[in-house]
């Protein structure tokens, strides 16, 4: 460590392994949900018919990493409240402090850091919110996806009972009426968000970069070794 | 609003929409037992206008009893009903001239009476549909005017509260319905459905036109155009969408009104679940074409010779619930799939606009979420990207110039 510096924990390894999950994940659910809303490559080539299964296996991918991202919005959900590290929520409670601290981020960004009047070692407001913003949209992909996904088990029946599809009808039906009343519409929603998710990742890799360079504090390694280094007050 | 409250409500009280295929012994003996009353009851009636004897009309247009008895298993089967319901579908189907049917023809192409009238041979379903008793068809009836008029009063009136009304074409409500009258009297469309529909036993749209507006409705729906869900209340209305509806359905129906007295179970938007229970692509012949990633890429093509798959061509079989993937037209002999043109998934509501755009849906032009402009879902997407990069590159190429250069020494 260099001197002068400390180290601030930031992230633990559960939300860090979370964090990578999630990503791989965002990554491998673009890439096959491209695929399955428009086969952009063929598979009309003389294969041996045992490798022909090219849609299957994109919406095999697709339903795993969905399924990962299931259980890590489930687990990321509970941490949110009740996590012994850091309970994201008391940072989105709309509270004096907490606008004050999202407006002087923003402005921090805007100024070039030019301005700089928070404390940048712990997570502030801005990046709380905007972390929200995410999971409220995997949240939207996982009942939008899960109410596309039962449309395929029209028998009632699933190789995990009745109980699978029933579950699902009741808790992503919903989402039918709210987008506008047809399956369709479950469909475009499902991936216009898609397109707001990969805009969303674009400015997080680039902000997480940007405070890298500007703040020298060594935000970037958050996400590896789930620490970030301050300078010493007494400097 | 209200009405989307109570659809929400709806939706969550909904039992799931499972298709229940064996609902035990018990249940089929008792419906057995309940049918076989009531048909004895039917048999006592007089038939009504049409007097002619179901198998003297089959023996005339070519058809012996083994075709009949065929045509009785496979609609046993699409009710979903045990094979020992066979012998009452044949008596049920003997005894539908007792049934009194009047059909309203509203705004549309008249598209599903063609399809009725139009087959190349008529089909047993066909024939079944000519020998009920229709006591009133504004397309088909020699009457005109008055004379018309005083048909359907008479028909109205003798059958009061126990005429199956089944409707054609949706219902233009735009410039108090003036968009669509009929008749003498210059009725609009609308409150010459709500006088017919007050006294009739069960009301059935047929045809997407009449569920969901259909064509008619499609943007800009100039007239206002609604289906029949929509203006009639306190009504049992069964739904069967599809352009055209498929006949076996319309008989299906009727034949299950025949022997239950009752509706079929129906789903949330109230199109029978023994129909539209099935996603059009788990029974599709080109399925495996689907998992393997063999699609047509454009119509004729070296794909399109074999089979493939017609998603890239814009079928919409994977959103679209109905049975001619397995029942199909005119008797099983084929359907749009089979002879090479993808679902559009007309039997779904705004089909016009959301499923028949003969490409997949990433690539159709939809009303972006900001509304005027129609952009295709992924034209809008790359938007939303090259706004995000020009922002991120601005802010990126500012900070570069700007420095690394904070204020913290200063402030």
């Amino acid at each position: 460590m260099k001197n002068g510096y400390k180290r601030v924990k930031r992230m633990t390894a559960t939300g860090r392994i979370i964090h990578w999950i999630n990503a791989i994940s965002v990554l491998a659910a673009v890439i096959t949900g491209l695929y399955i809303a428009h086969p952009y490559y063929q598979s009309f080539i003389a294969d041996p018919a045992v490798d022909k299964y090219v849609m299957a296996w994109n919406r095999w991918v697709h339903f795993i990493v969905a399924i990962l991202l299931d259980v890590t919005s489930i687990i990321i959900a509970y941490l949110y409240f009740f996590s012994r590290f850091e309970k994201p929520y008391k940072k989105i409670i709309p509270t004096g402090k907490n606008i004050k601290e999202f407006v002087e981020v923003v402005l921090n960004l805007l100024t070039l850091n030019r301005r700089k009047n928070f404390d940048s070692s712990h997570n502030d407001s801005f990046n709380t919110v905007y972390f929200t913003i995410l999971h409220l949209m995997l949240a939207w992909m996982l009942l939008t996806g899960l109410q596309l996904y039962v449309h395929g088990l029209g028998s009632g029946l699933s190789s995990i009972g009745e109980w699978w599809p029933a579950m699902l009808h009741l808790v992503t039906d919903w989402t039918i009426p709210v987008t506008g009343g047809t399956l369709m519409d479950v469909r475009i929603s499902h991936h216009y968000t898609m397109w707001w998710i990969i805009a969303w990742v674009m400015f997080h890799v680039y902000y997480q970069i940007w405070r890298t360079i500007y703040w020298q504090e060594g935000d970037m390694a958050i996400v590896f070794g789930g620490s970030k280094f301050k300078k010493e007050e007494s400097k | 609003m209200t009405d989307k409250r109570e659809a929400v409500k709806k939706l969550f009280t909904e039992k799931s929409a499972r298709v229940d295929t064996n609902r035990g012994d018990i249940y089929y003996q008792r419906l057995y037992a309940q049918c076989k009353k009531r048909l004895e009851e039917l048999k006592k009636l007089e038939p009504l206008g049409n007097k002619v004897e179901l198998s003297e009309v089959l023996s005339d247009e070519g058809y012996d009893r083994r075709d009949f008895m065929k045509w009785v298993s496979a609609t046993t089967a699409m009710l979903m009903l045990p094979s020992f319901f066979e012998p009452l579908v044949a008596e049920a189907a003997e005894v539908m001239n007792r049934v009194p049917v009047i059909w309203l023809e509203l705004q549309d192409c008249a598209g599903n009476t063609e399809a009725l009238l139009r087959s190349d041979g008529p089909k047993i379903d066909e024939i079944i549909l000519d020998i009920i008793s229709l006591e009133f068809n504004e397309t088909i009836m020699v009457a005109a005017g008055h004379q018309a008029e005083e048909q359907l009063h008479d028909a109205m009136e003798t059958f009061k509260g126990k005429y199956l009304l089944f409707v054609e074409g949706a219902i233009p409500t735009a410039m108090n319905g003036n968009y669509g009258t009929i008749g003498p009297s210059g009725e609009t469309f609308e409150e010459h459905l709500v006088r017919i529909a007050e006294h009739a036993a069960a009301l059935v749209a047929v045809g997407t036109c009449a569920t969901f507006g259909g064509v008619p409705a499609a943007a800009p729906n100039p007239t206002g155009a609604v289906g029949v869900m929509d203006i009639v209340r306190g009504k049992p209305i069964i739904n069967i969408p599809a352009c055209p509806a498929n006949p076996a359905n319309m008989v299906g129906v009727i034949l299950h009104y025949v022997l239950t007295g009752q509706v079929p179970e129906l789903d949330s938007l109230l199109r029978p679940k023994f129909a539209f229970g099935y996603r059009i692509h788990d029974n599709c012949e080109r399925r495996a074409h689907f998992d393997a990633g063999e699609f047509v890429e454009e119509w004729g093509d070296e794909g399109a010779k074999n089979n493939f798959c017609l998603y890239k061509v814009g079928c919409k079989g994977p959103m679209t619930f109905n049975n001619c993937s397995i029942i199909r037209y005119n008797e099983s002999v084929n359907w749009p799939v089979g002879v090479g043109h993808g679902c559009i998934g007309c039997s779904e509501p705004d089909f016009w606009d959301k499923y028949a755009y003969e490409r997949p849906m990433a690539d159709a032009n939809i009303k972006a979420p900001t509304g005027g402009v129609e952009k295709t879902v992924d034209e809008f997407g790359l938007g939303v990207l090259t706004a995000t990069a020009v922002g991120i590159g601005i802010h990126a190429a500012a900070s570069a110039l700007a420095g690394k250069k904070s204020d913290e020494g200063e402030a």
